[in-house]
């Protein structure tokens, strides 16, 4: 087989994982995937070598740090053949990485089935924004990208209908308060349930803008937050956001469902606490402790040895994302995260070797790439 | 300046540079007492400490450097001083810079690594005095090094009339035509692993990154070479300990390294070699990240703003275009990186 057929026949397989009709286990199809990027990845081919080159343990595979995606194609297959590019935006960092996707039908797959699960509490089709900017064309933003594939999927809309701009409520001017509480009461009007996909510092600015006022939205109203604040607003504590963001919307905190993702995945993680959703139903989550799907599994590393720590113990997590078939299977995070019961509880970035005299750290370099 | 003004200012230099004289020497039981309290504070290895005061500690500065030192340094009713870590002998310059601002002088050391500080004022008893916290006044100068977020929280605390000059953040470059004999390339990388070495790469003149004028083969030839060259000095001169955050970044970069291109092991440290002219700045601890490039200016240029020194070896033209891209940046040679003239703070590039 060549190789764009071992790649078809791997996103079908995972495909079918998503939607439990595989035969596979998580691990047949992880280290499956692995030899694959072995065979068509020089530099994950690398990789592995200075490891030792076995492939038996998933918990084992190599994670492709993110910082990689900077500095080369992290891809499997040539540029010509992108079906799409999603940049990331990086966190304090500048230089602006590329994930490459191929296919973007198992993209479009895995975030819809774990998405519709954390997110929808209801048969109706609810009305959905996004507190962020129009997603531009073709889009550069995975984030984005979900958004507007979530806004058509839960209304069951056409793609098209998610260019409107009264979807997308952050423009130069900021948040646009006027038309979230139009979409507000549009939603009440219509007795339809009101889901607002945003970003931490977005929510942020909303609480700015509002300044204590609330929005009157319907009692059922789910809020999707994500992301750090990658220095674009003051910086709250997660509870305290979650309990403001609730305030103003007069919602229950439960239905304000938090989202982890990274434009370098293909999938993502909730936490399971909005009632009545599947997610809920299945894994009852508490706030903050992200669950994840089924084909993605968080394996917390030692910082320094990069082999999985004990159960239960603190490290920085390794994420195997069956999803990422053409770029990298596993992808080292410096994010410091601890298992749980229930799921991965996120615990902030590794603090850098930075502030000590005066040797430029590398996330100041990054930072001034992008000034 | 008078000529009594300028010789009141050197007058006061004198105890510190008799200090730093008496330190050098393992001899005495002043040096013998500052490597041993040296390396507990810096985490070298006795034998980086050994290097670090032999090569890096300015004990015998030109006249003529110190007069560029005085006449360079603006006068202040009292010199305040913020040390920072990493680079015990700059402790030395700094307070330096200070006597030449006033006669009296207040120096806070780094939490870090006290040790310097008193080092020099036991050896200069009164040239200043060590204080836990700066306290200036309208009229008085600040001098600090540090992290560029430690000179942002002091600048704005500062009361009116203080004036502030912040020496932050930065890295060193190096810049070798990958076309100069073999014995030359052997020769400049035996020294610039020196630089690499000293203080273990955590200065901010220490260089991390060598452009190599040439294609893609010479930059991974002249790699390779760097890696056993900083091997067979890690031999002589042990790398020092590492905090638990600079390994972690240190497996973290070999990693990306290892992805996006080739890795050679150099002692405990690491020389990566890029394909093209996209890079990140490995981290501190003897690594290095070497490049081609075709056109160094250009490849610098962007990151001027960072850059605080420069080695080059190759056709003097293109060492003049380099000065010229990098005004703020010390020229230096091979092996010379970490030994600025005595004329000034080490770094150009004041906030």
């Amino acid at each position: 087989m060549t190789r764009n057929q071992r790649s078809d026949a791997l996103h079908d397989a995972v495909q079918r994982f998503a939607l439990g009709g595989s035969p596979h286990s998580f691990s047949d199809l992880a280290l499956e995937i692995a030899q694959f990027q072995r065979e068509f990845s020089a530099g994950f081919a690398r990789l592995l070598e200075q490891r030792g080159g076995a492939l038996g343990d998933v918990d084992r595979i190599p994670g492709v740090p993110s910082d990689a995606f900077r500095l080369t194609r992290v891809a499997l297959h040539p540029d010509s053949e992108d079906q799409a590019r999603f940049f990331t935006s990086g966190t304090t960092a500048g230089a602006r990485g590329i994930h490459a996707f191929r296919r973007v039908d198992t993209y479009r797959t895995l975030a819809l089935q774990f998405g519709r699960a954390a997110l929808l509490a209801a048969e109706a089709p609810p009305l959905v924004v996004a507190l962020a900017p129009r997603l531009d064309d073709p889009p550069s933003s995975s984030l984005g990208y979900m958004m507007a594939m979530f806004m058509a999927d839960f209304e069951r809309q056409p793609e098209s209908a998610t260019l409107a701009a009264e979807r997308w409520l952050i423009d130069e001017q900021g948040v646009n308060v006027t038309g979230l509480m139009r979409a507000a009461e549009q939603a009440l009007e219509s007795k339809r349930d009101l889901i607002v996909l945003a970003t931490s510092f977005a929510l942020v600015a909303l609480e700015d803008a509002l300044a204590g006022r609330v929005v009157r939205a319907p009692g059922r109203t789910v809020v999707m937050q994500t992301g750090g604040f990658k220095g674009k607003s003051r910086e709250v504590l997660p509870a305290e956001l979650r309990a403001s963001v609730a305030r103003t919307f007069a919602i229950d905190p439960a239905r304000i469902v938090s989202e982890y993702g990274m434009t370098e995945l293909t999938s993502q993680l909730y936490d399971a606490t909005l009632p009545g959703s599947a997610l809920q139903a299945e894994r009852r989550g508490s706030a903050g402790i992200y669950c994840e799907p089924p084909w993605l599994r968080v394996v917390p590393v030692d910082p320094i040895s990069l082999e999985p720590v004990r159960p239960g113990e603190i490290g920085i997590g390794r994420i195997i994302d069956l999803g990422n078939v053409d770029s990298a299977l596993a992808i080292q995070t410096e994010d410091r995260v601890r298992r749980v019961a229930g799921g991965i509880e996120l615990l902030g970035r590794m603090p850098g070797a930075t502030a000590r005299g005066c040797s430029l750290s590398i996330e100041e370099f990054l930072a001034a790439q992008s000034t | 300046m008078s000529p009594n003004d300028y010789e009141a200012r050197r007058a006061r230099l004198e105890p510190l540079l008799q200090s730093a004289r008496t330190l050098v020497d393992p001899a005495t039981e002043r040096g013998r007492q500052a490597r041993e309290r040296l390396v507990r504070s810096s985490g070298l290895s006795i034998q980086g400490v050994e290097l670090a005061l032999s090569r890096c500690l300015e004990t015998e500065p030109s006249e003529r450097e110190v007069e560029a030192l005085i006449r360079g340094t603006a006068t202040a009713q009292v010199a305040h001083v913020l040390l920072s870590a990493n680079v015990f002998v700059a402790a030395h310059r700094a307070i330096a810079i200070g006597l030449a601002a006033s006669d009296t002088v207040c120096v806070r050391p780094s939490r870090r690594e006290p040790e310097m500080a008193e080092l020099l004022l036991s050896g200069a008893p009164n040239a200043f005095q060590l204080v836990s916290e700066l306290a200036p006044h309208s009229g008085d100068r600040v001098w600090a090094y540090g992290s560029d977020e430690t000179l942002d929280e002091i600048a704005v605390t500062l009361p009116p009339g203080v004036a502030f000059h912040g020496h932050g953040t930065g890295f060193g470059v190096a810049v070798l035509d990958g076309q100069l004999g073999q014995s030359s390339i052997e020769e400049a990388l035996a020294l610039l692993a020196e630089d690499v070495a000293l203080f273990d790469q955590r200065g901010c003149l220490s260089p991390r990154v060598l452009l190599v004028m040439g294609g893609p083969p010479a930059a991974r030839e002249i790699a390779e070479a760097l890696a056993h060259a900083l091997g067979e000095l890690e031999e002589r001169i042990p790398r020092g300990e590492l905090e638990p955050a600079e390994a972690a970044q240190i497996s973290r970069f070999r990693d990306t390294a290892h992805y996006a291109g080739e890795v050679f092991s150099a002692g405990l440290g690491f020389v990566s070699a890029g394909n093209d002219e996209r890079w990140l700045l490995p981290p501190t601890g003897r690594n290095v990240h070497v490049l081609p490039s075709a056109d160094p200016v250009r490849t610098l240029t962007p990151f001027g703003p960072l850059i605080t020194s420069c080695a080059f070896a190759g056709d003097p033209a293109l060492g003049s275009a380099l000065r010229r891209a990098l005004p703020r940046a010390r020229s230096a040679d091979f092996g010379a990186m970490q030994r600025p003239p005595f004329d000034g703070p080490v770094d150009r590039r004041e906030a």
